[in-house]
Protein backbone atom coordinates (compact mmCIF):
# COMPACT_ATOMS: atom_id res chain seq x y z
CA UNK A 1 0.00 0.00 0.00
CA UNK A 2 2.37 2.91 -1.23
CA UNK A 3 1.19 6.23 -0.44
CA UNK A 4 0.82 7.05 -3.75
CA UNK A 5 -2.42 5.31 -3.95
CA UNK A 6 -4.01 8.00 -2.12
CA UNK A 7 -6.52 9.90 -3.88
CA UNK A 8 -5.66 13.91 -3.05
CA UNK A 9 -8.32 14.58 -6.11
CA UNK A 10 -11.00 15.37 -3.95
CA UNK A 11 -9.17 18.08 -2.10
CA UNK A 12 -11.69 21.04 -0.78
CA UNK A 13 -8.97 23.78 -1.68
CA UNK A 14 -8.62 22.31 -4.98
CA UNK A 15 -12.19 21.97 -4.78
CA UNK A 16 -12.29 25.77 -4.36
CA UNK A 17 -9.66 27.17 -7.25
CA UNK A 18 -12.06 25.20 -10.10
CA UNK A 19 -14.98 26.88 -8.61
CA UNK A 20 -16.66 23.61 -7.12
CA UNK A 21 -18.29 23.03 -3.52
CA UNK A 22 -20.23 20.13 -4.84
CA UNK A 23 -18.12 17.53 -2.43
CA UNK A 24 -20.01 16.75 0.40
CA UNK A 25 -17.08 16.11 3.56
CA UNK A 26 -19.58 14.91 6.05
CA UNK A 27 -23.02 13.27 6.17
CA UNK A 28 -25.09 12.39 8.68
CA UNK A 29 -28.71 10.59 8.35
CA UNK A 30 -31.24 10.14 10.96
CA UNK A 31 -28.72 9.22 13.18
CA UNK A 32 -30.05 8.24 16.83
CA UNK A 33 -27.82 7.45 19.77
CA UNK A 34 -29.25 6.11 23.41
CA UNK A 35 -27.81 5.92 26.48
CA UNK A 36 -28.82 3.58 29.20
CA UNK A 37 -31.94 5.61 29.48
CA UNK A 38 -30.93 9.22 28.15
CA UNK A 39 -31.70 9.81 24.25
CA UNK A 40 -28.48 11.87 23.50
CA UNK A 41 -28.74 12.37 20.20
CA UNK A 42 -32.41 11.71 18.74
CA UNK A 43 -32.56 11.73 14.79
CA UNK A 44 -29.98 14.19 13.09
CA UNK A 45 -29.26 14.94 9.26
CA UNK A 46 -26.96 17.16 9.09
CA UNK A 47 -24.41 17.63 5.34
CA UNK A 48 -21.72 19.38 5.40
CA UNK A 49 -19.73 20.26 2.29
CA UNK A 50 -16.62 20.51 1.53
CA UNK A 51 -14.95 23.79 2.34
CA UNK A 52 -17.85 24.96 4.52
CA UNK A 53 -16.76 26.53 8.38
CA UNK A 54 -19.49 25.04 10.65
CA UNK A 55 -20.35 25.78 14.15
CA UNK A 56 -22.06 23.39 16.07
CA UNK A 57 -24.08 25.34 19.08
CA UNK A 58 -25.69 24.30 21.64
CA UNK A 59 -26.06 23.73 25.83
CA UNK A 60 -24.01 21.02 27.72
CA UNK A 61 -26.24 17.80 27.17
CA UNK A 62 -27.86 18.70 23.56
CA UNK A 63 -26.01 16.00 21.84
CA UNK A 64 -22.93 17.97 20.52
CA UNK A 65 -19.78 15.92 21.76
CA UNK A 66 -21.86 12.69 20.74
CA UNK A 67 -22.72 13.53 17.30
CA UNK A 68 -19.13 14.48 16.52
CA UNK A 69 -18.21 10.88 17.92
CA UNK A 70 -20.35 9.09 15.89
CA UNK A 71 -18.77 12.05 13.05
CA UNK A 72 -15.46 10.17 14.09
CA UNK A 73 -16.35 6.51 14.48
CA UNK A 74 -15.66 6.64 17.74
CA UNK A 75 -19.08 5.77 19.29
CA UNK A 76 -21.52 3.31 16.90
CA UNK A 77 -25.10 5.13 16.63
CA UNK A 78 -28.13 3.12 17.27
CA UNK A 79 -29.68 4.15 14.15
CA UNK A 80 -29.00 6.08 10.97
CA UNK A 81 -25.28 6.23 8.59
CA UNK A 82 -22.66 8.14 8.79
CA UNK A 83 -20.74 8.87 6.34
CA UNK A 84 -17.29 10.81 5.76
CA UNK A 85 -15.96 11.83 2.13
CA UNK A 86 -18.33 9.26 1.15
CA UNK A 87 -16.85 6.24 3.22
CA UNK A 88 -16.82 5.71 6.87
CA UNK A 89 -15.52 7.37 9.68
CA UNK A 90 -12.75 4.77 10.13
CA UNK A 91 -11.38 4.60 6.49
CA UNK A 92 -11.51 8.60 5.83
CA UNK A 93 -9.51 8.81 9.39
CA UNK A 94 -7.28 5.51 7.86
CA UNK A 95 -6.59 8.06 4.43
CA UNK A 96 -5.75 11.27 6.73
CA UNK A 97 -8.54 13.34 5.68
CA UNK A 98 -10.00 13.69 9.24
CA UNK A 99 -7.97 16.04 12.03
CA UNK A 100 -9.43 15.97 14.99
CA UNK A 101 -8.75 18.17 18.02
CA UNK A 102 -10.55 16.99 21.22
CA UNK A 103 -11.49 18.88 23.95
CA UNK A 104 -9.16 17.31 26.98
CA UNK A 105 -6.87 14.61 27.27
CA UNK A 106 -5.93 12.73 24.73
CA UNK A 107 -2.02 13.16 24.77
CA UNK A 108 0.97 11.94 27.13
CA UNK A 109 1.69 14.29 30.62
CA UNK A 110 5.54 13.06 30.57
CA UNK A 111 6.34 13.27 26.64
CA UNK A 112 7.71 16.43 25.14
CA UNK A 113 5.94 18.63 23.00
CA UNK A 114 8.51 17.94 19.75
CA UNK A 115 8.34 14.21 20.87
CA UNK A 116 4.60 14.17 20.85
CA UNK A 117 4.14 15.33 17.16
CA UNK A 118 6.96 13.77 15.87
CA UNK A 119 5.27 10.44 17.26
CA UNK A 120 1.54 11.76 15.46
CA UNK A 121 3.68 12.59 12.44
CA UNK A 122 4.77 9.51 11.98
CA UNK A 123 1.43 7.42 12.48
CA UNK A 124 0.33 9.54 9.34
CA UNK A 125 0.45 8.70 5.79
CA UNK A 126 1.43 11.89 4.35
CA UNK A 127 1.98 14.46 6.99
CA UNK A 128 3.20 17.80 7.01
CA UNK A 129 7.25 18.29 8.39
CA UNK A 130 6.55 18.61 11.84
CA UNK A 131 8.47 21.99 12.36
CA UNK A 132 5.62 23.67 10.18
CA UNK A 133 2.71 21.99 12.48
CA UNK A 134 4.93 23.82 15.33
CA UNK A 135 5.30 27.36 13.86
CA UNK A 136 1.23 27.09 12.51
CA UNK A 137 0.26 26.09 16.02
CA UNK A 138 2.31 28.78 17.55
CA UNK A 139 4.46 26.52 19.90
CA UNK A 140 8.03 26.14 17.83
CA UNK A 141 9.49 27.60 21.09
CA UNK A 142 8.18 24.95 22.98
CA UNK A 143 9.18 22.05 21.68
CA UNK A 144 11.84 20.71 23.98
CA UNK A 145 8.96 21.02 27.09
CA UNK A 146 7.37 18.41 28.36
CA UNK A 147 3.83 18.22 28.08
CA UNK A 148 2.58 18.32 31.86
CA UNK A 149 4.77 21.63 32.05
CA UNK A 150 2.09 23.48 30.05
CA UNK A 151 -0.66 25.83 30.55
CA UNK A 152 -4.10 24.52 29.61
CA UNK A 153 -3.72 27.09 26.66
CA UNK A 154 -0.65 26.09 25.23
CA UNK A 155 -1.55 21.82 25.39
CA UNK A 156 -4.77 23.23 23.58
CA UNK A 157 -2.27 24.43 21.19
CA UNK A 158 -0.45 21.24 21.22
CA UNK A 159 -3.59 19.57 20.52
CA UNK A 160 -4.06 21.77 17.28
CA UNK A 161 -0.75 21.06 15.89
CA UNK A 162 -1.91 17.65 16.15
CA UNK A 163 -4.78 18.27 14.23
CA UNK A 164 -3.41 19.79 11.40
CA UNK A 165 -0.56 17.30 10.57
CA UNK A 166 -1.94 15.14 8.78
CA UNK A 167 -3.05 18.04 6.21
CA UNK A 168 -6.48 16.80 6.68
CA UNK A 169 -9.30 17.78 4.46
CA UNK A 170 -11.74 18.12 7.43
CA UNK A 171 -10.56 19.25 11.08
CA UNK A 172 -13.08 18.80 13.59
CA UNK A 173 -12.48 20.65 17.05
CA UNK A 174 -14.73 20.05 20.25
CA UNK A 175 -14.46 22.59 21.85
CA UNK A 176 -11.27 23.96 20.80
CA UNK A 177 -10.66 27.44 23.17
CA UNK A 178 -12.06 26.17 26.67
CA UNK A 179 -9.87 26.82 29.78
CA UNK A 180 -8.04 29.81 27.38
CA UNK A 181 -7.92 33.36 28.27
CA UNK A 182 -9.33 35.82 25.96
CA UNK A 183 -6.07 36.45 24.05
CA UNK A 184 -5.13 32.82 23.81
CA UNK A 185 -8.28 32.53 22.16
CA UNK A 186 -7.88 35.32 19.71
CA UNK A 187 -4.52 33.97 18.55
CA UNK A 188 -5.82 30.82 18.30
CA UNK A 189 -8.89 31.81 16.17
CA UNK A 190 -5.88 33.61 13.89
CA UNK A 191 -4.30 30.29 13.55
CA UNK A 192 -7.23 28.58 12.90
CA UNK A 193 -8.35 31.40 9.98
CA UNK A 194 -5.41 30.19 8.35
CA UNK A 195 -6.52 26.75 8.25
CA UNK A 196 -9.94 27.96 6.85
CA UNK A 197 -8.31 30.10 4.73
CA UNK A 198 -6.39 26.92 2.71
CA UNK A 199 -10.24 25.81 1.76
CA UNK A 200 -10.11 22.94 4.87
CA UNK A 201 -13.70 22.17 5.89
CA UNK A 202 -13.75 22.65 9.74
CA UNK A 203 -16.54 21.81 12.13
CA UNK A 204 -16.36 23.23 15.51
CA UNK A 205 -18.26 22.43 18.42
CA UNK A 206 -18.36 25.55 20.70
CA UNK A 207 -20.09 27.42 23.91
CA UNK A 208 -19.11 30.66 22.73
CA UNK A 209 -21.97 32.49 20.35
CA UNK A 210 -19.88 35.17 19.39
CA UNK A 211 -16.72 32.03 18.41
CA UNK A 212 -19.89 31.15 16.27
CA UNK A 213 -21.09 34.56 15.02
CA UNK A 214 -17.34 35.50 14.26
CA UNK A 215 -15.65 32.42 12.90
CA UNK A 216 -18.60 29.87 11.33
CA UNK A 217 -19.91 30.43 7.27
CA UNK A 218 -22.99 28.42 8.91
CA UNK A 219 -24.21 27.35 12.31
CA UNK A 220 -25.65 24.62 13.41
CA UNK A 221 -27.57 24.97 16.70
CA UNK A 222 -28.40 21.40 18.93
CA UNK A 223 -30.97 20.69 21.30
CA UNK A 224 -32.06 17.88 22.85
CA UNK A 225 -30.38 15.77 20.96
CA UNK A 226 -31.33 17.83 17.62
CA UNK A 227 -31.07 20.39 14.86
CA UNK A 228 -33.30 23.40 16.03
CA UNK A 229 -32.00 26.13 13.75
CA UNK A 230 -29.21 25.74 10.99
CA UNK A 231 -28.53 28.96 8.81
CA UNK A 232 -25.97 31.79 8.71
CA UNK A 233 -25.51 33.18 12.01
CA UNK A 234 -27.33 36.20 9.94
CA UNK A 235 -30.06 33.96 8.73
CA UNK A 236 -30.72 32.68 12.24
CA UNK A 237 -30.93 36.24 14.13
CA UNK A 238 -33.09 37.29 11.73
CA UNK A 239 -34.90 34.44 12.85
CA UNK A 240 -35.96 36.22 16.04
CA UNK A 241 -37.60 39.84 14.67
CA UNK A 242 -37.72 42.72 16.31
CA UNK A 243 -35.87 44.56 18.48
CA UNK A 244 -35.21 45.42 22.16
CA UNK A 245 -35.51 49.23 23.90
CA UNK A 246 -33.80 49.64 27.52
CA UNK A 247 -34.50 53.09 28.67
CA UNK A 248 -34.44 54.48 32.63
CA UNK A 249 -38.03 55.58 33.17
CA UNK A 250 -38.66 56.24 36.77
CA UNK A 251 -42.04 54.96 38.34
CA UNK A 252 -42.78 53.05 35.58
CA UNK A 253 -46.38 51.45 34.75
CA UNK A 254 -45.18 48.06 33.69
CA UNK A 255 -48.44 46.72 33.33
CA UNK A 256 -49.28 49.72 30.83
CA UNK A 257 -46.23 49.38 28.92
CA UNK A 258 -46.80 45.91 28.64
CA UNK A 259 -50.33 46.22 27.13
CA UNK A 260 -48.93 48.23 24.22
CA UNK A 261 -49.21 46.74 20.84
CA UNK A 262 -46.51 44.78 19.62
CA UNK A 263 -44.43 44.98 23.00
CA UNK A 264 -43.56 40.99 23.87
CA UNK A 265 -42.22 41.15 27.03
CA UNK A 266 -41.67 43.86 29.68
CA UNK A 267 -38.45 43.20 32.35
CA UNK A 268 -36.83 45.74 35.01
CA UNK A 269 -33.66 46.02 36.22
CA UNK A 270 -34.21 48.58 39.14
CA UNK A 271 -35.48 51.46 37.36
CA UNK A 272 -34.42 50.20 33.65
CA UNK A 273 -36.57 48.99 31.84
CA UNK A 274 -36.02 46.26 28.92
CA UNK A 275 -38.78 46.17 26.05
CA UNK A 276 -38.69 43.23 23.27
CA UNK A 277 -40.98 44.46 20.66
CA UNK A 278 -42.20 43.87 17.53
CA UNK A 279 -42.47 47.31 16.12
CA UNK A 280 -39.93 49.25 17.84
CA UNK A 281 -40.72 52.38 16.22
CA UNK A 282 -44.38 52.72 17.66
CA UNK A 283 -43.06 52.06 21.26
CA UNK A 284 -40.51 54.65 21.02
CA UNK A 285 -42.54 57.08 20.00
CA UNK A 286 -45.22 55.99 23.03
CA UNK A 287 -42.58 56.46 25.64
CA UNK A 288 -40.86 59.23 24.34
CA UNK A 289 -44.65 60.87 24.39
CA UNK A 290 -46.57 59.65 27.47
CA UNK A 291 -43.45 58.60 30.11
CA UNK A 292 -40.46 60.46 31.69
CA UNK A 293 -38.29 57.90 29.83
CA UNK A 294 -34.82 58.92 29.02
CA UNK A 295 -31.46 57.33 28.20
CA UNK A 296 -32.88 55.07 25.63
CA UNK A 297 -30.73 52.68 23.61
CA UNK A 298 -32.41 50.47 20.56
CA UNK A 299 -30.80 47.50 19.64
CA UNK A 300 -31.54 44.18 17.37
CA UNK A 301 -31.26 40.84 18.47
CA UNK A 302 -27.63 39.19 18.84
CA UNK A 303 -27.00 35.59 17.90
CA UNK A 304 -27.61 35.23 21.76
CA UNK A 305 -31.07 36.11 21.76
CA UNK A 306 -31.56 34.16 19.09
CA UNK A 307 -30.51 31.07 20.58
CA UNK A 308 -32.22 31.73 23.29
CA UNK A 309 -35.61 32.67 21.52
CA UNK A 310 -35.17 29.15 19.37
CA UNK A 311 -34.54 27.28 22.64
CA UNK A 312 -37.56 28.85 24.00
CA UNK A 313 -39.93 28.08 21.41
CA UNK A 314 -38.41 24.23 21.71
CA UNK A 315 -38.77 24.09 25.34
CA UNK A 316 -42.60 24.99 25.03
CA UNK A 317 -42.82 22.29 22.37
CA UNK A 318 -41.79 19.57 24.14
CA UNK A 319 -44.44 20.76 26.88
CA UNK B 1 4.41 -2.88 15.46
CA UNK B 2 5.47 0.69 14.77
CA UNK B 3 9.01 1.28 14.71
CA UNK B 4 8.49 5.35 15.43
CA UNK B 5 5.99 4.62 18.44
CA UNK B 6 8.99 2.30 19.91
CA UNK B 7 11.44 4.32 19.95
CA UNK B 8 9.14 7.05 21.86
CA UNK B 9 7.88 4.60 24.27
CA UNK B 10 11.69 4.06 25.42
CA UNK B 11 12.83 7.59 25.31
CA UNK B 12 9.80 8.11 27.43
CA UNK B 13 11.02 4.94 29.31
CA UNK B 14 14.58 6.02 30.00
CA UNK B 15 13.76 9.40 30.67
CA UNK B 16 11.70 7.75 33.92
CA UNK B 17 14.16 6.02 35.06
CA UNK B 18 12.20 4.63 38.22
CA UNK B 19 11.32 1.56 36.37
CA UNK B 20 14.27 0.66 35.03
CA UNK B 21 16.40 1.63 38.50
CA UNK B 22 14.02 -0.29 40.91
CA UNK B 23 14.01 -3.50 38.42
CA UNK B 24 17.91 -3.20 38.42
CA UNK B 25 18.18 -2.40 41.88
CA UNK B 26 16.06 -4.75 43.43
CA UNK B 27 17.11 -8.36 42.50
CA UNK B 28 21.04 -7.18 42.76
CA UNK B 29 19.77 -5.59 45.96
CA UNK B 30 18.49 -9.81 46.82
CA UNK B 31 21.17 -11.50 45.17
CA UNK B 32 23.94 -9.96 47.23
CA UNK B 33 22.43 -10.62 50.43
CA UNK B 34 20.83 -14.12 49.25
CA UNK B 35 23.29 -15.11 47.05
CA UNK B 36 26.76 -13.60 47.73
CA UNK B 37 26.33 -14.64 51.49
CA UNK B 38 26.27 -18.68 50.24
CA UNK B 39 29.53 -20.26 50.47
CA UNK B 40 31.34 -20.86 47.00
CA UNK B 41 31.45 -24.59 47.01
CA UNK B 42 27.83 -25.17 48.27
CA UNK B 43 25.14 -26.53 45.54
CA UNK B 44 21.40 -26.60 44.62
CA UNK B 45 20.07 -29.42 42.46
CA UNK B 46 23.39 -29.81 40.72
CA UNK B 47 24.21 -26.18 40.15
CA UNK B 48 26.13 -24.10 42.34
CA UNK B 49 24.04 -22.53 44.88
CA UNK B 50 25.17 -19.11 44.18
CA UNK B 51 24.39 -19.38 40.52
CA UNK B 52 20.82 -20.42 41.32
CA UNK B 53 19.93 -17.37 43.30
CA UNK B 54 21.85 -15.70 40.59
CA UNK B 55 19.49 -16.74 37.78
CA UNK B 56 16.07 -16.90 40.49
CA UNK B 57 16.95 -12.95 41.12
CA UNK B 58 17.59 -12.20 37.35
CA UNK B 59 14.60 -13.76 36.24
CA UNK B 60 12.58 -11.46 39.33
CA UNK B 61 13.86 -8.36 37.58
CA UNK B 62 13.28 -9.10 34.25
CA UNK B 63 9.25 -10.41 35.23
CA UNK B 64 9.18 -7.15 37.13
CA UNK B 65 10.10 -5.06 34.26
CA UNK B 66 8.23 -6.36 32.30
CA UNK B 67 5.13 -6.23 34.28
CA UNK B 68 5.25 -2.27 34.19
CA UNK B 69 4.01 -1.84 31.24
CA UNK B 70 0.74 -1.88 32.52
CA UNK B 71 1.20 1.24 34.24
CA UNK B 72 2.13 2.71 31.11
CA UNK B 73 -1.03 1.23 29.25
CA UNK B 74 -3.37 2.10 32.27
CA UNK B 75 -2.16 5.85 32.40
CA UNK B 76 -2.40 6.26 28.43
CA UNK B 77 -5.93 4.75 28.57
CA UNK B 78 -7.19 7.10 31.51
CA UNK B 79 -5.56 10.40 29.55
CA UNK B 80 -7.73 9.66 26.50
CA UNK B 81 -4.51 8.67 24.73
CA UNK B 82 -6.36 5.90 23.01
CA UNK B 83 -8.69 7.89 21.74
CA UNK B 84 -6.39 9.81 19.82
CA UNK B 85 -4.60 7.37 18.65
CA UNK B 86 -8.40 5.84 17.62
CA UNK B 87 -8.15 8.78 15.02
CA UNK B 88 -5.11 7.85 13.75
CA UNK B 89 -3.71 5.62 10.77
CA UNK B 90 -2.66 3.07 13.19
CA UNK B 91 -4.23 -0.01 13.77
CA UNK B 92 -5.25 -0.95 17.41
CA UNK B 93 -2.89 -4.43 17.08
CA UNK B 94 0.17 -2.16 17.03
CA UNK B 95 -0.13 -0.78 19.84
CA UNK B 96 -0.50 -3.58 21.79
CA UNK B 97 2.32 -5.50 19.83
CA UNK B 98 4.65 -2.61 20.72
CA UNK B 99 3.28 -3.21 24.65
CA UNK B 100 4.53 -6.61 24.34
CA UNK B 101 7.90 -5.44 22.79
CA UNK B 102 8.53 -2.75 25.26
CA UNK B 103 7.94 -5.06 28.06
CA UNK B 104 10.61 -7.72 26.73
CA UNK B 105 12.64 -4.62 25.90
CA UNK B 106 12.84 -3.26 29.65
CA UNK B 107 13.34 -7.20 30.52
CA UNK B 108 16.78 -6.99 29.10
CA UNK B 109 18.94 -4.64 31.51
CA UNK B 110 17.70 -6.60 35.16
CA UNK B 111 18.79 -9.57 33.02
CA UNK B 112 21.91 -8.25 32.18
CA UNK B 113 23.08 -6.48 35.13
CA UNK B 114 22.48 -9.22 37.46
CA UNK B 115 24.24 -11.90 34.99
CA UNK B 116 27.61 -9.84 35.21
CA UNK B 117 27.29 -9.11 38.87
CA UNK B 118 27.16 -12.33 39.44
CA UNK B 119 30.05 -13.27 37.09
CA UNK B 120 32.43 -10.40 38.23
CA UNK B 121 31.60 -10.63 41.92
CA UNK B 122 29.87 -14.02 42.40
CA UNK B 123 32.45 -16.50 40.81
CA UNK B 124 30.07 -17.85 38.88
CA UNK B 125 31.92 -19.38 35.86
CA UNK B 126 30.23 -20.33 33.11
CA UNK B 127 31.37 -21.03 28.97
CA UNK B 128 29.93 -18.60 26.81
CA UNK B 129 27.66 -20.72 25.25
CA UNK B 130 25.91 -21.65 28.73
CA UNK B 131 25.52 -17.85 29.22
CA UNK B 132 23.92 -16.99 25.89
CA UNK B 133 21.53 -19.40 26.56
CA UNK B 134 20.63 -19.03 30.32
CA UNK B 135 20.18 -15.57 28.81
CA UNK B 136 18.04 -16.36 25.83
CA UNK B 137 15.85 -18.68 28.08
CA UNK B 138 15.67 -16.35 30.91
CA UNK B 139 14.66 -13.57 28.41
CA UNK B 140 11.89 -15.70 27.04
CA UNK B 141 10.75 -16.51 30.29
CA UNK B 142 9.58 -12.61 30.73
CA UNK B 143 7.24 -13.26 27.99
CA UNK B 144 4.50 -14.33 30.17
CA UNK B 145 4.90 -11.40 32.34
CA UNK B 146 4.63 -9.09 29.43
CA UNK B 147 1.41 -10.69 28.90
CA UNK B 148 0.17 -9.94 32.93
CA UNK B 149 1.49 -6.73 31.70
CA UNK B 150 -1.28 -6.36 29.59
CA UNK B 151 -4.02 -8.11 31.42
CA UNK B 152 -3.00 -5.40 34.21
CA UNK B 153 -2.83 -2.53 31.48
CA UNK B 154 -6.81 -3.14 30.42
CA UNK B 155 -7.98 -4.43 33.50
CA UNK B 156 -6.45 -1.78 36.43
CA UNK B 157 -7.35 2.11 36.86
CA UNK B 158 -4.27 4.42 37.13
CA UNK B 159 -3.76 4.69 40.92
CA UNK B 160 -4.25 1.33 41.11
CA UNK B 161 -1.87 0.46 38.97
CA UNK B 162 1.53 1.00 40.62
CA UNK B 163 -0.17 -1.37 43.80
CA UNK B 164 -1.25 -4.22 42.36
CA UNK B 165 1.54 -4.63 39.48
CA UNK B 166 3.65 -4.20 42.98
CA UNK B 167 1.87 -6.74 44.89
CA UNK B 168 1.43 -9.42 42.08
CA UNK B 169 4.80 -9.13 41.51
CA UNK B 170 5.67 -9.59 44.60
CA UNK B 171 3.55 -12.36 45.19
CA UNK B 172 4.52 -14.25 42.24
CA UNK B 173 8.20 -13.97 42.57
CA UNK B 174 7.63 -15.53 46.54
CA UNK B 175 5.25 -17.85 45.62
CA UNK B 176 6.70 -19.14 42.34
CA UNK B 177 10.37 -19.65 44.69
CA UNK B 178 12.26 -17.13 42.63
CA UNK B 179 13.39 -15.54 46.15
CA UNK B 180 13.86 -18.60 48.16
CA UNK B 181 14.22 -22.18 46.65
CA UNK B 182 10.86 -23.85 46.82
CA UNK B 183 13.19 -27.09 48.06
CA UNK B 184 13.79 -25.86 51.33
CA UNK B 185 10.18 -25.22 51.71
CA UNK B 186 7.64 -27.23 52.89
CA UNK B 187 6.06 -29.34 50.28
CA UNK B 188 2.91 -27.83 50.10
CA UNK B 189 4.51 -24.40 49.00
CA UNK B 190 5.86 -26.39 46.30
CA UNK B 191 2.63 -27.45 45.23
CA UNK B 192 1.62 -23.84 45.32
CA UNK B 193 4.28 -22.69 43.86
CA UNK B 194 3.60 -25.35 40.16
CA UNK B 195 0.83 -22.92 40.25
CA UNK B 196 2.81 -19.51 39.17
CA UNK B 197 4.61 -18.98 36.40
CA UNK B 198 7.44 -18.05 38.04
CA UNK B 199 8.42 -21.33 38.92
CA UNK B 200 8.14 -22.68 35.70
CA UNK B 201 10.05 -19.63 34.21
CA UNK B 202 13.03 -20.18 37.16
CA UNK B 203 12.95 -24.12 36.16
CA UNK B 204 13.49 -23.34 32.68
CA UNK B 205 16.36 -20.69 33.14
CA UNK B 206 18.23 -22.49 35.95
CA UNK B 207 18.05 -26.28 33.19
CA UNK B 208 20.05 -24.16 31.13
CA UNK B 209 22.91 -24.37 33.69
CA UNK B 210 22.81 -28.56 34.13
CA UNK B 211 24.64 -30.66 32.34
CA UNK B 212 20.66 -32.06 30.87
CA UNK B 213 19.87 -28.95 28.92
CA UNK B 214 16.88 -27.06 29.06
CA UNK B 215 13.74 -28.39 30.59
CA UNK B 216 11.14 -28.90 27.55
CA UNK B 217 8.65 -29.86 30.03
CA UNK B 218 8.90 -26.50 31.93
CA UNK B 219 9.60 -24.54 28.70
CA UNK B 220 6.05 -26.05 27.55
CA UNK B 221 4.67 -24.61 30.81
CA UNK B 222 5.76 -20.90 30.05
CA UNK B 223 4.48 -21.44 26.77
CA UNK B 224 1.14 -22.18 27.81
CA UNK B 225 0.92 -19.56 30.58
CA UNK B 226 2.07 -16.95 27.78
CA UNK B 227 -0.40 -18.25 25.34
CA UNK B 228 -3.12 -18.31 28.04
CA UNK B 229 -2.46 -15.02 29.37
CA UNK B 230 -1.84 -13.25 26.11
CA UNK B 231 -5.48 -14.54 25.29
CA UNK B 232 -6.53 -13.03 28.47
CA UNK B 233 -4.95 -9.42 27.39
CA UNK B 234 -5.71 -9.26 23.89
CA UNK B 235 -9.64 -10.16 24.85
CA UNK B 236 -9.98 -7.26 27.16
CA UNK B 237 -7.59 -5.25 24.67
CA UNK B 238 -10.70 -5.63 22.12
CA UNK B 239 -13.46 -5.20 25.05
CA UNK B 240 -11.49 -1.70 25.63
CA UNK B 241 -10.98 -0.70 22.11
CA UNK B 242 -14.62 -1.33 20.83
CA UNK B 243 -16.04 0.31 24.11
CA UNK B 244 -16.82 3.84 23.17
Amino acid sequence: MGRDERSRGCRAPSDKLLGMTTTTAVSLRGVTKKYASVQAVAGVDLTIRAGEVVALLGPNGAGKSTTIEMLLGLVKPDNGTVQVYGGSPTDAIAQGQVGVMLQSGGIIEDAKVGELLNLVAGLHRDPMPVQEALERAGIADLTGRTMKALSGGQKQRVRFAMAIIPQPDLIVLDEPTTGMDVESRRDFWASMHEETARGRTVLFATHYLEEADSYADRVVLMRNGKVVADGTAAQIKASVSGRTIRATIPGADLAALASLPGVRNVETRGEVVLLQCADSDNTLRHLLENTTAHDIEVTSADLEDAVLAISAAQEETLA
Amino acid sequence: MNRNYLIFDIRRTLRNRRVLIFSILMPLVLFAIFGMTLPKDASEGGISAIAYVMVSMAMFGSMSAAMSSGGVIAAERDGGWNRTLRLTPLKPQAYVVNKVILSLLLAIPPLLVVFAFGMMFGHVHLSIGQWMTVALVSWLGALPFAAIGLVIGYIAKPDSVQPITGLSTMLIAAFGGLWLPVDQMPSVMKHIAQLTPAYWTGLTSRSALTQGGIDTQALLVVLGWTVVLGFIGLRRFRADTARA
